[in-house]
């Protein structure tokens, strides 16, 4: 069984019996991973429900993989995703969604900073009918220039665009119902984006605090992205998440600046031909050209964008049947 | 069958699987034929060679004909018309059974005895490019390469010497995974890389006939330019788009706003006129281009959103989980 694969989400389906998967990715933490499992353990065990372990190696060039083996061999419930190269943490966590086979699915860092013994939590707030609950580290154990006041800005800012009020987007302790997150796209660097991400489909989010320890062993993997990045895919999660029904709408509403600015050009030069009689300037037809063809254009983008929606395979109308409850009374 | 390659014996029938693409450039197919036939002999493993022949060549149809006829053991595939060079080989890949794949050129670029090192190479790397050495040329097209290879190194990050040696091993699941299209077989190790393969370059002997000292003309370089920044996209921005875009946009965008402030600051305050100046066109241009790069970034965007359940992030290298213990210990 050691082949290489290249499994689907179809082909990995949700075992009815199996009640938690806790997906962990790992990128060179071999002194955290024991201890790790030990604490996951310690945790679900006692909870007595049907549970499964999913630990990604992220490429590590440390004995994470051969610590991860050995446990793997030991344990059936747990499984190892070795990863070909290092990918980063979003195709991780990705890829341990994929893998997973539980009804909740819980994600967690690999560097023992995130608490384990939360996962109960997470676990009654998810009976109460929420399919997404999200962590928020409110005592955060780390550097305060260099994490802390960036982190709050950026959750400032995300929740301002994508009105997903959350305190803690890069919280990885989180947990989901397998059925919605695994038709929910993750790629890029969106793993701070998952929330707003996963708002495209509707679901009930709740915030719960979660304990937060500093970095006993190994150090800090995963530094902070560039701001530009986080603004593009900010932009990025807006448009798709707000427009991605009436794509053409969109981009008429982008082109309705230049087609103003053309207008004006124009509006501007039949008033100067009709009051003076100095001809036409030059310059200020050329403008209104260059914003009406511009208009033109991103309207013509707009069409195509319609034609990429028709054809993909993520529609609005698939986000509701996951999400939606039904209750009906027949008789 | 070795013993490295066990796991693989049900769905191969040979070890290696050789692919020679025929294009307009080619040698006489026959003596090519020896060589090749020969150098793989040698490295005594089962193989199989499979001619791909891009267009309509009569005198190599001729000679495959003839080596039929004579009981070579060669698998011939003849495409209707002149498709490049990567469709070439993918049409040669469905015919492969090998779990080694190694291309070769329809000319003489290396030493046929070397195949042997780029195949051993593959005990510890998943693609082994040739890379001729020592190699002769003038200083001119020494750094017409020097300048190209510097390219491809600066936008993929992958230092390559010899992007033009066509000859090369690799395991069949490279090919699997990668589809090439257009002109990509040239950056095959690059795409490979990109896929988490482990690419190595390996040095072999020039053929003492390859002679073709001409270099490329213009176009064909505008061409292989082309193929860099598509490939350098691919790898780079396939599933950001609007990094790029976003970014081009937005430095179009930015100066062409400073040059309309400028303008309005010159009108406003020291009364120079808007309508005879074509600084206007110029500013104005650029905040449109700015704008449309910026939604084409996002249109890219939309596309990868909505096709995003066919695109992967990541490979998986292989799960380890507990039965599969079992299993190997058996």
């Amino acid at each position: 069984m050691s082949e290489p694969v290249n499994s689907t989400p179809a082909e990995v389906p949700v075992q009815a019996h199996l009640r938690l998967s806790v997906i962990v990715p790992f990128y060179n933490e071999s002194e955290n991973i024991a201890r790790m499992y030990q604490a996951i353990l310690g945790a679900v065990e006692p909870l007595g429900v049907p549970f499964e372990m999913v630990f990604v190696d992220d490429g590590s060039k440390d004995d994470t993989l051969e610590i991860a083996t050995r446990l793997a061999r030991t344990d059936p419930r747990l499984r190892v995703i070795k990863f070909r190269r290092n990918f980063g943490q979003t195709p991780a966590m990705a890829a341990g969604i994929e893998h997973a086979r539980g009804e909740i699915l819980i994600t967690m860092d690999g560097d023992l900073q995130n608490d384990p013994a939360d996962v109960v939590q997470f676990l009654n707030k998810m009976d109460e009918g929420y399919d997404l609950v999200v962590g928020w580290r409110f005592n955060r154990q780390d550097k305060m220039i260099s994490r802390k006041i960036p982190s709050r800005i950026a959750n400032r800012l995300i929740g301002r665009v994508t009105g997903v009020p959350i305190q803690d987007n890069g919280c990885s302790l989180k947990a989901y119902r397998a059925s919605v997150i695994k038709n929910i796209p993750l790629y890029s660097e969106m793993h701070r984006f998952i929330p707003a991400m996963a708002s495209i489909a509707g679901p009930r989010i709740a915030e719960i605090k979660v304990r937060h320890h500093a970095r006993q062993f190994g150090t800090s993997k995963y530094g902070l992205s560039r701001i530009y990045k986080v603004l593009l895919d900010l932009l990025v999660i807006k448009t798709v998440a707000s427009f991605t029904t009436r794509p053409l709408l969109w981009f008429a509403m982008l082109s309705m600046p230049l087609f103003l600015g053309g207008l004006v050009a124009f509006v501007y030069l039949l008033l100067a031909a009709l009051l003076s009689s100095e001809g036409m300037s030059v310059p200020i037809a050329g403008t209104g050209v260059i914003f009406l063809a511009g208009a033109l254009i991103m309207f013509s983008s707009g069409a195509v964008a319609e034609i990429v929606y028709k054809t993909g395979d993520i529609r609005e109308r698939d986000f509701a049947r996951l999400t939606s409850r039904v209750r009906t009374c027949r008789s | 069958m070795t013993p490295d390659h066990e796991h693989l014996s049900v769905s191969c029938n040979v070890d290696l699987s050789a692919i020679v693409p025929i294009s307009i450039r080619h040698v006489d197919i026959k003596a090519l034929h020896a060589q090749y036939r020969d150098a793989l002999a040698s490295i005594s493993r089962s193989y199989e060679i499979i001619y791909v022949v891009d267009g309509a060549f009569a005198d190599v149809i001729a000679g495959l004909d003839e080596l039929l006829r004579a009981g070579e053991k060669l698998t011939a595939v003849y495409l209707t018309r002149t498709f490049g060079e990567s469709t070439a080989l993918m049409a040669g890949f469905e015919q492969t059974t090998g779990a080694v794949i190694v291309t070769l050129p329809a000319y003489y670029q290396i030493e046929p005895a070397d195949i042997s090192k780029l195949v051993t190479a593959l005990g510890s790397a998943d693609m082994a490019v040739a890379c001729r050495w020592p190699r002769v040329g003038g200083p001119a097209e020494r750094l017409r390469r020097w300048a190209f290879h510097g390219l491809v190194r600066w936008m993929t990050g992958l230092s390559l010497h010899d992007l033009g040696c066509s000859a090369r091993a690799m395991k069949r699941q490279i090919l699997e995974e990668i589809s090439l299209y257009g002109d990509q077989h040239r950056l095959l190790p690059a795409l490979a890389d990109r896929q988490g393969f482990r690419v190595q370059e390996i040095q072999v002997r020039q053929s003492p006939q390859d002679r073709y000292s001409e270099g490329y003309r213009t176009r064909e370089y505008a061409h292989r330019l082309l193929d860099v920044f598509a490939v350098f996209f691919l790898v780079r921005f396939t599933k950001k788009p609007l990094r790029f875009f976003g970014m081009v946009g937005a430095s179009t965008l930015c100066i062409g706003t400073a040059l309309v402030l400028y303008l309005v600051v010159a009108r406003l305050f020291f009364g120079e006129s808007l309508a005879n100046r074509p600084a206007l066109l110029l500013s104005s241009l650029l905040v449109v281009l700015g704008l449309q790069l910026f939604a084409l970034g996002l249109l890219g965007e939309l596309i990868i959103f909505t096709h995003a359940r066919g695109l992967k992030d990541y490979q998986v290298d292989r799960v380890i989980e507990f039965h599969a213990a079992e299993h190997e210990t058996a």
